[in-house]
Order: structure tokens, then sequence, then C-alpha cells
């Protein structure tokens, strides 16, 4: 691996950005973490000024992604990263408050490599957060196709 | 059409059939009387023929006498006073026969009565003269010829005769025409009253069709009124289901939104959890630091340091405070999650399917062994009746009923559950009855509102389950009630459709 991965977490809520944040980095997860309060400013970012993606061409990403957002919905999010030819080999991660099975069925078949539930409690969040941390650990990601 | 003019046609109506009903009395009473006048008056016209005639006979019968008389007297032949005394005895009876006859008229009677002493004077006279002639007195009978002692007589009836007949014929006159007068009335009435007949027909026949028409008129106008009231009805129908599929999308988003900032507020709080182990033990080695003057290395050991009685009080009063708002927290999730269950419920499709109502309970009685046992409750099943329906719904249905009957028995009573069940006009009756603590009547319609509970609150729950399950009963077309008394146990019926099909409230989503 040539480039760090870099953490791309798309969350509109400040409180949930930094619990997640903390979290990753209690889990010893020390890799750049690039928070998006809401979609457009995540998908100018992923998807460059032309809206190829190219952009972001040779980079390892990870999304993290929460489905409700002010501006679109996350599934539209995931819809487009995983059609577009430079980043959809990028692990993208659902962590959002929606426990729906239809929309957890959904998201995986757009893609999604791994839906994860915000618990309220705590422990169990911060659990969660962490084994993600250990688990961003571990992960290996493909740089974006060239 | 209002029911005003209905009346008022009807009334015209029955007025009109009793206007034809009198018509047809009284051209009948009429004609009736009518007829028997004219008969009455016919007779009277025979009457008075036969009086005519009657008189004719009886001057035939005097004039007979009469000629005969004279014969006898010239000829002597006894031949001659046969016939006299034939038209002699003939006489008296025609003479009274014609006074019975106009017994009816006074003066026609008088004439009569008069005429028949002179009738009879005559015949003695002629009766004398044959029988001086027999004795060979001829002349004594030719003399009392010659004197015409009875001609005064024969003028005196020949003018009773002609009075008589005068007055007949006046009275044949005046009958003719009262009889011609009574015919004419006759055919008169029957004509003027077969016309009124007609008219009144008419008249019905009118009022008949204009009311049908009226009625084809209110007819039609149901028929669109019909036509209106369902797509009416159709509209509000879907109004509420509309209003419904907002309620449920609005509960769905407010749960699913307010447990976002739950995430935090819980996050939040045990970060400060954290923070107020860290910020204690600083304090306590800040405390003992300044207590002993010698700095201390801040971990020494591993072993935290002791607070101070003050402190341990902050410390204490920190950590009551938190979990105070951790516990809300805790019941504020349970709360929307049970919402959000509850949404999803009601978004659910149903599936009909055919069910062993029996085998269902028994698979839920099952599944409750333990804690059946635990509280020492017997559950008795009887034979129920098989439904089409959703078996999801019914399990959730009989398991929350069942789960509550277990849940609140009496303490210290061996419990008694159960499961009867019958079909009623398509629909399928079901009741658990359990010998537990029963509901305060007060309490039966709080019961089953959502998050409200009764009696005393010694078992976990959040007051959902018979929300949950009379929401289900309603959607699959049921009713649910209970009857119960405090300390008597409780009585839930469940009413559902035999035959549950997707119909209406299916299309909800």
């Amino acid at each position: 691996m040539s480039k760090p991965v870099t953490i791309i977490m798309i969350e509109d809520d400040d409180g949930h950005a930094r619990l997640i944040e903390r979290n990753i980095r209690r889990s010893g997860v020390n890799n750049e973490i690039i928070p998006f309060t809401n979609g457009t400013a995540a998908m100018n970012y992923l998807f460059g000024e032309d809206g190829t993606g190219l952009a972001r061409k040779g980079e390892a990403l990870l999304i993290l992604l929460d489905l409700n957002l002010p501006d679109m919905t996350g599934i539209d999010i995931l819809r487009r990263v995983k059609e577009n030819n430079y980043l959809k080999c990028a692990p993208v991660v659902v962590l959002t408050t929606t426990d729906d099975s239809q929309e957890i069925k959904r998201c995986y078949e757009l893609g999604c490599n791994v839906y994860i539930t915000k618990p309220v409690n705590y422990e169990s969040f911060a659990n969660a957060i962490r084994q993600l941390g250990l688990f961003f650990s571990v992960i290996q990601v493909p740089s974006a196709a060239t | 059409v209002t029911s005003d003019a209905t009346r008022r046609r009807v009334i015209g109506q029955i007025l009109l059939l009793a206007a034809g009903l009198v018509v047809l009395t009284v051209i009948s009473a009429g004609s009736v009387y009518l007829v028997n006048k004219a008969r009455e008056d016919a007779r009277s016209v025979v009457h008075t023929v036969e009086v005519e005639n009657q008189l004719a006979l009886a001057q035939l019968q005097l004039r007979r006498a009469e000629s005969a008389q004279r014969g006898y007297l010239s000829t002597l032949r006894s031949d001659f006073q046969t016939d006299f005394e034939e038209a002699a005895s003939r006489l008296t009876p025609a003479l009274t026969r014609l006074s019975q006859l106009t017994s009816d008229n006074p003066v026609q009677k008088r004439l009569a009565d008069e005429m028949l002493p002179l009738g009879n004077q005559r015949i003695e006279e002629f009766r004398k003269t044959i029988e001086l002639a027999r004795e060979q007195r001829i002349d004594d009978a030719a003399q009392i010829v010659r004197e015409g002692i009875g001609r005064d007589a024969m003028k005196h009836i020949d003018d009773l005769a002609s009075q008589m007949r005068a007055e007949e014929d006046r009275l044949f006159v005046l009958r003719t025409t009262n009889a011609d007068r009574s015919q004419t009335l006759a055919a008169s009435l029957t004509w003027i009253g077969s016309g009124f007949v007609v008219v009144l027909a008419g008249i019905s026949i009118f009022l008949v069709r204009r009311s049908a028409r009226a009625r084809d008129r209110a007819e039609a106008q149901l028929r669109d009124n019909n036509i209106n009231l369902e797509a009416t009805i159709d509209e509000r129908t879907a109004d509420l289901r509309e209003a419904n599929n907002e309620i449920q999308r609005f509960a769905y988003i407010v749960s699913h939104d307010l447990r976002s900032p739950l995430v935090n507020i819980m996050g939040f709080t045990s970060e400060l959890e954290q923070l107020r182990a860290d910020i204690f033990r600083r304090i306590a080695v800040l405390s003992q630091t300044a207590a002993n003057a010698s700095p201390a290395p801040l971990v020494a050991g591993g072993a935290a340091p002791e607070l101070e009685d003050e402190d341990q009080q902050l410390s204490q009063d920190f950590s009551e405070a938190l979990e105070f708002i951790k516990s809300s927290i805790a019941k504020m999730d349970r709360l929307i999650s049970a919402i959000l269950n509850l949404t999803r419920e009601g978004r659910r499709e149903f599936e009909p399917v055919r069910i062993d109502t029996r085998e269902l309970i028994e698979g839920i009685v099952a599944t409750v062994a333990h804690q059946a046992a635990e509280a020492e409750a017997e559950i008795r099943i009887a034979p129920l009746p098989e439904i089409v329906s959703d078996r999801l719904a019914l399990e959730q249905i009989f398991s929350n009923l069942i789960d509550n009957a277990l849940k609140y028995l009496k303490p210290g009573v061996p419990g008694k559950i159960s499961v009867r069940g019958r079909t009623r006009l398509g629909f399928a009756i079901f009741e658990i009855s359990d010998n537990g603590r029963g509901i305060d009547p007060r309490d039966h319609q709080r019961i089953f509102d959502l998050f409200r509970r009764a009696g005393t609150q010694d078992r976990p729950g959040q007051g959902i389950g018979l929300a949950h399950v009379r929401a289900l009963v309603r959607r699959l077309g049921g009713t649910m009630s209970v009857q119960s008394e405090l300390n008597s146990g409780s009585t839930f019926t469940i009413t559902l459709p035999i035959k549950w099909t997707a119909s209406n409230r299916n299309r909800d989503s």
C-alpha cells in the first residue's frame, strides 16, 4: 500500500461526527478523516469539479456514510459512488439511525459493504465504532482504479 | 319530491276513488229508483187500460142483458132467457171488479159504487119484465118497457161510465207522460253517470301516470344519489387513507429523527461520565498533594486516590445526575423504538392464509410454557374456528393477550387461562379469559391507549401491547373489547372476519 487510507466521513450531525471520530481514534486508527456535513460538499469532493471522479484517481478511500442528510439521501450518494469507475472499489460503511430492513437490504443491493445501525446505547455505539476502527486497521483498500 | 306533496297526491287519489264510488252508488241507486218508478208508471198505465176495459165489459154485459130481455119479450124463446141470466150473473162481478180496481181513486170508486145499485136495479127491472112475459103478461111487460122507467137509470149509468172513462183517459195521458219522463230520466241519469265515471277514470289515469312519472324521476334521482354517495364515500375513504398514511409517515419520521439527537445526548453523557472520572481523580490527586505538600506522581501504582468527604459527595451527586439522564434516555429510546415498530407494523402488508387457530395458539402457548410453569398457570384451549387471515398479525394478537394474562395473574393464586372461540354471521369470536387481577372498569378504555397502563405498576412493560393488538384487529376488519372487574379476572373478546380479503384496508400502502 503506497498511500494511507483516507476516511471520508459524510455525517450531518456534528455530535455524531465527533463521537465517531473520537471512538475511531480511541481504537488506534490514525488515518486522516475528512468530515462532510452535507451531501453536496461530499459529492463535490468525491467526484471533483468535473463530476467524473477523476480527481480521486489513485487514492485509497473509505467512506463512512449517514443516510439522512439534509440535502440528499445517502442512498443517492451510495448509488453514484458504486456506479463510478474510479470510486466503486472504495468500501462504503453505512452508519445511520435507520434500522428498517427494507432500507438495509437496498443498501446492500446497491453495493454497500457494511451497514451499521447507530445504537442509542453509548456502550454499544462506542464498541461498534471501535470494532469498525479495528476493521479499518486491517482492511485492505485498493487505490481507485487508474 | 317532498313528503308533503306525496301525501297530497295520495289523499287526492283516495278522494278521487271515493268520488267515483259515490257517483257509481248514486247512479245505481238512481237507476234502481227510476226503473222502479217507470215500472210503477207502466203498471198505472196498464191499470188505467184495465179500468176502461172493465168499464166497457160491465156496460157490455148490461147491454147484453137488455138485448136478451128485448129478445125474450119479442120471441119468448127460452135461450134468450138463458142469455139474460148469464149476462145478469156477469154484470155484478164486473161492477164489483171495477169498484175494486178503482179503490185507489176515491172519485172513480164513488162513481163505480154508484153504478153498482143502478145496474142491479136495471137487472131487477129486466128480470121483472121477463117474469111477467113468462106468466103470459106480455102487455104488462111491454107496458114497463114502454114506460121507459129504466131508461133514466140506463142514461145515468152511461153518464157515470163516460165520466169514469174521461177520468181514466185523463189519467192515461198523465201516467203515460209520467212513464215517459221516468224512462228519459233513467236514461239521462245513466248517461250523465257514465260520463262522470269516464271523467273520473280519466283524471285517475292522469294522476296515476303523473305519479308514475314522479316515481321514475325519484328513482333516477335515487340512483344518481347512490352513485354520488359512493363517489363521496370513495373520496372520503381516500382522504382518510391519505391522512392515515400521513400520520404513519409523520410518526415514522418523527421517531426516527428523534433518535439522532438521542444518540448525541447519550454519547456525550457517557463522555461526561468518563470526564467525571478523570476530573475527580485529578481533584483527589491535587487535594492529596496539597495536604502532603509534596508532589506525588499522578499515576501512582494504579490505585485510585481517596477523595475527601466533600469531594466524595460531589462525585456522588454527579453520578446520580448522570444516572438519571441515562435512564431517561434509555426510556425515551424504548418509547421511540415502540413507535417505530408500530408504524412499521402499520405499513406491513397482510397476507391472508388459512389458519388453524388452535394450532397457532398451541404454538404460542408452547413458547410461554416456561413462564406459565413459573406462574403455576394452566392454559386451556377449546376447539377454535379456522379463519383466513394474516398469520403474523394473529400470532402477535394472541401472544400479546396470553402474555398479558400470564403477566397479570393474582399473586399466590394458580392461574387459569382459557381460550374459547365460536363463529357468528361470518365472524369468528375469540375469548381469552383469565382469573387474574382484573382491570378497573374505569381503565377499560385507557388500557388500549399507547403508552398507558392500568393497575399496580409492578411488571415491566411500555404500555404498547394492547394498543398494538387493537390496531392489528382493526386492520384485520375486526373489533375487540374487554369485560373485567378488579380482582375477578378479565375476558378479552376479539371479533375477526372469518375470511379476510385484501380489500380496502390493504390498499393503504
